[in-house]
């Protein structure tokens, strides 16, 4: 690859992370606390969906334990935190780089799977992780969980800033993190890696007669994308505390929802996947607010609605929201 | 010994069970090549049926039939309704990749099951309930002392075995058996000798579909009912299907019996909490030792 089009790459990347970090600010700066800590979920759900959409997106690897490797990930920065007095800011990247790790030991079982025996042995393995905090009972305290302190803003920010409050702070904290997660996505997906992980996924036979190993190829995007899952998990446990019942089954299909959704192999579509699986509660209350419903119903709905627009959408359109407006850009 | 004795039993009888999980995961692996994750949750869903049949006053033998035929018609329209528009589907660019044509039903099984558990929480509340049992679940007492089984694990151990024998003798010695094996061996021929095979697929869903309600109306007395309460099942099941190998339904057997054996024994001599690590050590060396299970044949592994 020439420098130039290197160049090129990196900054239609930095382009997109800046306009993306503006459109954030700006929706920020509208919405009052509650919306606030809804934007900071959805900037860290962001970050998990990412490693859908370049695992199983990019690659064709349908994980369904990318919870359990969030969990590693908030695991791993909440003990940084209380036994190294490890600041947020450290303990971010620490969960980062134990995910990623844990992520090859995955890759390389994983590279020998295929298809529905991946789904199913990450399935195992998203049931299976969070067990072990019960059975080391001494470190990872079980069901009681770690307690996570994002603490106090330091006084140089306040200083520039002018007192935040905790949803703004925590926003401020989530939001770095989510921007260079897009930009290192934006990067792998327009570059040579991104399309080299493209022909894994579409013809394992044809990649591997270009001269691609593909395990090993296979093996690197379960680190990266275990890396981004594990900066969502830290994030995560970052907003009370690091438990079993944090990190459920149900949260890695909630990531693979919103992957496909907005579409499974757009950043965009990432985003807004995202978007919908997190504000799509508050919508429902919003447009049936004024019915009398049962806490029954109301309390389903949500997830009713997401598993009918998910079958919805791989029947209808499997390419997802994104899906037809990627196609037009590949030219 | 006793303990031996107890572990041996439970596994026995709580791996018959498994049995027939991962029987219905293969029936529909091989009718439609498709691993069904909302398997777990038809049979939570017919448990339900058959739970409000009975607390209404109706016998156990009914909620019991009803359940299971509600398991076939839920099974045959999750294939009418979805797995079978999508296998339609012209191949658009997503599609044609050989690793998302997999992925896909998968994703689309999943969506099923949060619909079905969804569903079940807004009919049926989401607290937990138990579950009647037909006959006692106290241990059996043989000149005075009490053994380490009871007569559920008999009537389970008993039942599994009946729809063993009529699974295999329908396969075997029926039209429409032979229809649905060739189908699984291969759709282009069998479609070519005159076999219909959408209706040999929609029939595999909804015979799969009735073994798990089965499975779920079995196991659910030894545990409570509630929308989740089938998911740790589910991969007991899978991974009960990967150690017998995923094509075969003999294998299913025997990889239900080896993992409900597993399970009993590292619950009685280890920690309960070890049971679901057991299960995925289980699982993990299978599938690096003997990728295609125990009993699959040479073609076994598509995909």
């Amino acid at each position: 690859m020439s420098s130039k089009k290197r160049h090129s790459i990196f900054r239609k990347s930095l382009t997109r992370t800046l306009i993306f970090a503006a459109l954030i600010l700006f929706a920020a700066s509208t919405f009052e606390a509650y919306n606030q800590s809804q934007l900071s979920l959805v900037l860290i759900y962001f970050i998990g969906v990412l490693s859908v959409t370049l695992l199983t997106g990019t690659s064709g690897q349908l994980s369904l334990g990318q919870g359990a490797l969030m969990a590693v990930g908030g695991y791993s920065s909440a003990l940084a935190m209380i036994h190294l007095q490890y600041s947020i800011w450290l303990a971010v990247p620490v969960a980062m780089i134990v995910a990623a790790l844990a992520g090859l030991l995955l890759g390389l079982a994983a590279a020998r799977l295929s298809g529905p025996y991946l789904a199913g042995t990450t399935l195992v393995i998203a049931l299976a992780i969070p067990t072990i905090a019960s059975r080391f009972f001494s470190i990872f305290k079980g069901d009681e969980g770690l307690f996570m302190d994002s603490g106090e803003p330091p006084v140089w920010f306040t200083d520039f800033i002018g007192e935040v409050s905790f949803e703004e702070w925590e926003l401020y904290i989530v939001l770095p993190f989510a921007l260079l997660a897009l930009f290192f996505a934006s990067n792998i997906l327009l570059s040579r890696t991104g399309r080299v992980w493209k022909s894994i996924r579409d013809n394992q036979n044809a990649a591997a007669l270009s001269g691609i190993n593909f395990s090993r190829e296979k093996i690197f995007v379960f680190v990266i994308a275990s890396a981004f899952a594990g900066v969502a998990g830290a994030l995560y446990g970052m907003r009370g505390i690091v438990a079993p019942s944090v990190y459920p089954v149900s949260l890695s299909l909630a990531l693979l929802t919103a992957a496909v959704l907005g579409g499974i192999r757009s950043i965009a579509g990432a985003f807004i996947g995202t978007v919908i699986v997190v504000f799509l509660p508050d919508w429902i209350n919003l447009l049936l607010g004024n019915f009398e419903m049962s806490t029954q119903i109301s309390d389903f709905l949500p997830a009713l609605l997401s598993g009918l627009l998910l079958i919805a959408t791989v029947v209808i359109n499997p390419a997802g929201v994104m899906g037809g407006a990627h196609h037009h850009k590949k030219k | 010994m006793s303990t031996f004795l107890s572990a041996l039993f439970s596994g026995v009888s709580s791996g018959a069970i498994y049995s027939l999980v991962a029987l219905g995961l293969v029936i529909v692996w091989r009718g439609a090549g498709i691993v069904n994750f909302a398997q777990m949750g038809q049979a939570m869903f017919s448990t339900y049926i058959a739970s409000t049949l009975i607390v209404n006053g109706y016998s156990y033998w009914v909620g019991f039939i009803v359940a299971i035929l509600a398991g076939a018609v839920v099974g045959a329209l999750m294939d009418l309704l979805v797995m079978r528009p999508l296998s339609n589907k012209k191949r658009t660019e997503l599609l044609s990749s050989e690793s998302m044509r997999a992925a896909v039903p998968v994703i689309a099984s999943l969506g099923i099951l949060g619909v079905l558990q969804a569903l079940a929480g807004i009919i049926w509340a989401a607290e937990e309930r138990g579950f009647p049992s037909p006959v006692a679940r106290d241990g059996l007492t043989l000149g005075g002392t009490v053994m380490p089984f009871t007569l559920y694990d008999f009537f389970v151990i008993g039942v599994v075995l009946v729809t063993l024998t009529v699974t295999t003798l329908f396969f075997k010695k029926t039209g429409m058996g032979l229809a649905m094996r060739a189908t699984a061996l291969n759709q282009e021929v069998a479609k070519l000798s005159g076999i219909r095979t959408n209706h040999a697929r929609t029939l595999s869903w909804a015979i799969s579909g009735a073994a798990s309600s089965l499975a779920g109306l079995l196991i659910a007395p030894s545990s409570t009912l509630s929308p989740n309460s089938l998911d740790l099942v589910l991969i007991i099941g899978f991974t009960a299907a990967v150690v017998g190998g995923l094509n075969s339904p003999v294998g299913a057997v025997i990889g239900g019996l080896i993992v409900g054996l597993v399970m009993s024994f590292v619950n009685f001599y280890m920690t309960p909490e070890d049971v679901i690590l057991s299960i995925l050590v289980l699982l993990l060396i299978v599938l690096i030792v003997k990728p295609r299970g125990i009993f699959s044949g040479k073609d076994s592994r598509r995909v």
